[in-house]
């Protein structure tokens, strides 16, 4: 290692007194480039010359396919990402003391180096260290980073770069630019909101103090928490699967799993469970008429019989050692 | 209104007392059923501290009955969290423990000695008799039906939801926090509804007792203020509420603030925000409808009003600018993730990790709360039909509680008591009405003759719950009254039967030692973990360090009485991750960093053999994950899975898999208690590899009598000055590879 550590040194003063370096040059040229476009768009050349061996910057090249024919969903969102990224470093590194330029590299541009680098899947990120220079490291390979946890934001793309430079390197943050649409179409909206509540109040207070209204908003509330729906936003559940024979499985097995079509059809055997409970302490000793009330209370009873015999039944699938069960079913 | 008929109706038969002492009695008996449902553990085992925490509060208990409570109040802990520490008494809940120190000491001074592990083991048990009592006042305070407390009590004292988290032995914070979060309740309606400064102490007395016992008074501190905001929004609010509110939270806070982990937080942290936030705009509304009654003018009135709304946006906004500007602490991660239910598993994967952090699905309530998950919507819908101030609670209760009881498992304990007492009054609604005795008589005909204008009266302004609007007339014939009450007794019937099979099956288990059936169905009883831990209390120097996963730090410290690297109470991040990255990297990486950190013994938990499924293989991806970020470089979570992203531990496994440290120790020698090549892991059904992994850095110190836990010992350095790799080659008779063959005349050494 020794022989190493004495070349470069030797090659740093080399380096400063000689100006008319030509990947010196290189570097300021490619950055003038970038400077009025964000991340440099290469193609196969650009890219072998911007890689090519003696360098002593840093370069990330993002390697992409953003035609839709190629499908690559990935690629589109992650884009203004990266664009995002290469413009605020370039913005926050005036003086381009990180030396790291960034690039983008489409597959319409570079067939060439995708088949070189035998890449089946995109994007690809690769960052190339320095070859020569204070920075040098011994290692040729670029370090890749693969997009295995789906989309990423120019945050994390950006911790992951300032991993890869040096310590003492100025590592300008991500800088989103500000929303102003945003901000004015939801002051906007806002403020139309208490407009329109303001000259409707009239009409709306009434709706809002409404005591059924809010009764059915909170039983609403409590059937589709206690039904398990918040699982199904949380874990992104299937909302039916089949059951490999041609037909649909409603119930998912295992105690701990769930449909979204499950949660929704035990969500309506609650429903009718209570609604019926309701019935027979709120509305049956109401009716005037004693035949009616009788067969009332009978139709109700049946109800609750048989929907909670089926909530049991289809609880017995759930657990399987479950026991006990009602009539019916 | 069936209510006061029943009581009509008691009161014709039997006398007030009669009926206050059989209500004392029926109370009682339901504390006994509580209590003796909760002992299945202590009869099926033997008295024993359960899982994990509670092994934690127990060495934490028995510190404070041997040191006093002063030291116990400055206990820093050089046991735990090697070499770090923990400030233990300052970073603790000390409700519990102290409680249990106070029933000790009552009974020692009574002549009664009893070992303090059967105080803890019993707590929860004791406690839970009290829980039934207070949701029977809760109850009571509701409605006006006598049964529907008595209900809400039996409920209480065996659903499952409750019981999951309170059998004997399960010693944990939640065994008197749910007690008090009932009576604080309790107090709190009572404050309510009298108005009274003496309730409103009172309520403030048991909430800072809460805070004092379990992190979950947070929410207390948020539902309180939402029931008197949402008692404001509606135009209710009075010197009642005005009085109770403020003598709870003044009184409250200045109590939350005597316990050293809360300290300042109650002013300082967004969850305790709303409480705050209310007590203010309660101040000022207060004051408006002080001068309103002065001036009765009707714009005034308006421009108050005004006031009243422009005041609380402003200090609304104030409070978002204090918060953003870092004042104010924002949401720690575990509350904000109740919200932002992705946010966990992004930034805090220890939180994710947790398996009482999942999101609920379906069958854990119904399993849970049984018949009470459809007779609770009932009870709600109940509540609707004169919606006094207290029942209005019930309401937000429930949505709430629903809500976070879908967001994490663990919190099904706070919709209990709800559950419980929304399905009682649905269900003594039922029962008032068919089980009275009196015919109603067949006179109502002449009714119709009026029903016009009332209908358009209550079409326009419908000041009731559509289901009310007729006048109540009661049940005609017998039949009808028999076959509801027939279908109610069976189907109580069946949810004691439900409470019973759910509890002893699945709540009874200590997971400290396992049971399972012999061919011959004659209970088996597997108890590797004392086993082995107990071999480390014997056989290991008094401060040897053990390293093992964060799960069974409280254990090892409680049983084993050693010292650990990292425990349950995951305060630091960075350590538990270095504990996965020496679990998950080569040999050469951890064994550098087990020397750092004086490990001496290194405990993992291994279920192939037994087919036990929550060993430490399984909860790898864990260790990878957190590992990971922190050294994102270092550990990496895609290479403990194959090409095609299957997790594997067979041959097809990662060359990553196969040498980290925590397949070598799990896998080591394992091979030999099978045939040649055939070597099964009975969790993952997977062949391992016909050679087994080979160990250089640590050797094998015990393995428990079915491998649950395998204890490794971490070699000294060598005393040659080699690396272990090549000194265990060297044993083995390996000669020694040369790099490069020195060729040159042989020369003779000189000193």
């Amino acid at each position: 290692m020794r022989w190493l550590q004495i070349l470069t040194a030797s090659v740093i003063p080399f380096t400063a007194l000689a100006a008319k370096k030509p990947f010196g040059d290189r570097f300021n040229d490619y950055r003038a480039k970038s400077l009025s476009s964000g991340p440099l768009k290469l193609d196969d050349q650009a890219y072998a010359q911007l890689t090519k061996a003696p360098r002593d910057y840093s370069v990330a090249v993002l390697l992409t396919a953003l035609e839709t024919r190629f499908g690559c969903t990935l690629c589109r969102e992650f884009q203004p990402e990266w664009e995002l990224l290469g413009k605020s470093w370039l913005k926050g590194d005036k003086n381009a003391e990180s030396r790291l330029l960034y690039g983008t590299l489409d597959f319409v541009d570079g067939k060439n180096t995708f088949q070189a680098l035998m890449l089946q899947t995109a994007p690809i990120l690769l960052f190339f260290h320095p070859t020569v220079g204070p920075n040098a490291k011994l290692d040729s390979q670029p370090a890749k980073f693969e997009f295995t946890g789906g989309p990423q934001s120019a945050e994390q793309i950006h911790k992951w770069v300032s991993r890869q430079l040096p310590a003492d390197v100025p590592k300008p943050v991500v800088q989103r630019p500000i929303n102003y649409i945003k901000i004015v179409s939801v002051t906007t909206a806002i403020l139309g909101v208490i407009t329109l509540f303001a000259v409707a109040a009239p009409y709306l207070v009434p709706i809002l103090q409404n005591r059924n209204l809010w009764a059915a908003f909170s039983l609403i509330a409590v059937l589709l928490f206690t039904s398990g729906h918040m699982f199904n936003h949380i874990r992104k559940v299937p909302y039916v699967s089949g059951d490999g024979k041609g037909g649909i499985s409603y119930f998912a097995g295992g105690f701990s799993n769930q449909f979204g079509l499950e949660s929704q059809i035990v969500a309506a055997i609650y429903g009718v469970l209570s609604f019926a409970t309701i019935s027979l302490a709120l509305k049956v000793p109401r009716i005037a008429d004693p035949r009616a009330q009788q067969f009332a209370v009978f139709l109700w009873s049946g109800v609750v019989l048989c929907m909670y015999s089926f909530l049991l039944s289809v609880f017995r699938m759930k657990n399987g050692g479950y026991t006990f069960w009602l009539p019916p079913f | 209104m069936a209510g006061t008929e029943g009581d009509q109706f008691l009161k014709q038969a039997t006398g007030r007392n009669t009926r206050g002492m059989l209500r004392v009695i029926i109370l009682c008996l339901i504390a006994g059923a509580a209590v003796s449902s909760r002992l299945f553990s202590v009869i099926r085992f033997e008295s024993i501290i359960h899982e994990f925490d509670p092994w934690f509060n127990f060495r934490a208990t028995k510190y404070l009955v041997q040191n006093g409570f002063y030291s116990f109040w400055d206990w820093f802990d050089d046991r735990t969290w090697h070499p770090l520490g923990r400030v233990t008494g300052g970073t603790l809940y000390p409700g519990l423990m102290v409680t249990s120190g106070v029933i000790y000491h009552l009974l020692r001074f009574l002549a009664l000695p009893v070992d303090i592990r059967n105080i803890c083991v019993l707590l929860a048990p004791g406690f839970s008799g009290l829980t039934a009592l207070a949701t029977y006042l809760l109850t009571s305070e509701m409605v006006t039906s006598p049964s529907a407390g008595l209900l809400a009590a039996a409920f209480m004292g065996i659903t499952p939801g409750y019981i999951s988290r309170s059998v004997a032995g399960s010693y944990d914070n939640e065994a008197i926090a749910i007690f008090l979060l009932v009576f604080t309740f309790f107090l709190w309606i009572k404050a309510v509804k009298n108005g009274s400064v003496f309730w409103g102490a009172l309520t403030a007395l048991f909430y800072g007792y809460m805070v004092s016992a379990w992190g979950g008074y947070v929410f207390i501190t948020n539902l309180l203020p939402l029931h008197a905001f949402v008692l404001i929004c509606m135009g209710r609010y009075s010197p009642r509420l005005y009085v109770s509110y403020t003598s709870w939270y003044a009184l409250g806070t200045l109590a939350s603030m005597q316990i050293p982990f809360v300290g300042f937080l109650p002013i300082r942290s967004s969850e305790h925000m709303s409480a705050l936030g209310v007590f203010g705009l309660l101040q000022v509304v207060g004051f408006v409808e002080f001068v309103r009654t002065q001036l009765p003018s009707k714009q005034f009135q308006t421009l108050l009003r005004a006031l009243v709304l422009i005041i609380f946006l402003v200090s609304f906004g104030g409070l978002v600018i204090l918060t953003l500007s870092g004042v104010i602490a924002p949401w720690t991660g575990r509350f904000y993730s109740l919200w932002d239910t992705g946010y966990a598993k992004i930034h805090i994967p220890i939180i994710a990790s947790v398996s009482e952090h999942q999101p609920t699905a379906w069958p854990a309530f119904f399993f849970d709360l049984s018949m009470m998950i459809w007779l609770f919507p009932a009870g709600v819908y109940l509540c609707f039909r004169s919606l006094t101030d207290e029942q209005v609670f019930i309401v937000i209760y429930s949505v709430l509680a629903s809500y976070f009881a879908g967001v994490m498992v663990r919190l099904m304990l706070t919709l209990t008591p709800i559950v419980c007492v929304a399905s009682a009054i649905a269900f003594s609604q039922i029962l008032d009405t068919y089980l009275d005795a009196e015919m109603p008589k067949l006179e109502m005909k002449e009714n119709g003759t009026s029903e016009p204008a009332k209908v358009a009266a209550t079409a326009i302004l419908p000041d009731g719950l559509r289901s009310t609007r007729s006048p109540l007339i009661g049940v005609y014939s017998y039949a009808s009254k028999l076959t509801v009450v027939g279908a109610s007794a069976v189907y109580l019937m069946l949810f004691v039967l439900h409470c019973t099979w759910v509890t002893s099956n699945a709540y009874s288990s200590p997971s400290v030692v396992l049971a399972s059936r012999l061919p011959d169905g004659s209970q088996h009883i597997i108890d590797d973990y004392r086993e082995a831990y107990y071999w480390l209390r014997q056989n290991t120097p008094d401060n040897a360090k053990i390293m093992s996963w964060w799960d069974y730090g409280y254990q090892i410290g409680g049983m084993a009485d050693r010292p650990t690297l990292v425990d349950n109470n995951t305060w630091n991040n960075t350590h538990i991750a270095t504990v996965g990255k020496a679990m998950s990297s080569r040999e050469e990486v951890s064994y550098p960093i087990m020397r750092q950190h004086e490990v001496d013994y290194v405990l993992v938990v291994f279920g192939g053999l037994l087919g036990y499924s929550g060993d430490d293989i399984n909860k790898f991806l864990w260790m990878v994950r957190i590992a990971e970020g922190i050294w994102p470089d270092e550990v990496k979570e895609r290479d403990f899975f194959t090409a095609r992203g299957e997790y594997r531990v067979d041959d097809e496994a990662t060359l990553t898999m196969k040498n980290s440290l925590m397949y070598k120790m799990s896998y080591y020698n394992y091979n030999a208690l099978f045939p040649a090549g055939q070597a099964q892991d009975r969790v993952r059904g997977a062949r391992l590899p016909a050679e087994g992994p080979q160990l250089s850095t640590i050797e094998e110190a015990f393995t428990s009598e079915n491998w649950i836990i395998r204890i490794y010992k971490v070699k000294d350095l060598d005393n040659f000055g080699r690396d272990h790799q090549s000194a265990g080659a060297f044993d083995k008779g390996h000669k020694k590879k040369r790099a490069s063959k020195r060729k040159g005349a042989r020369v003779l050494r000189v000193e």
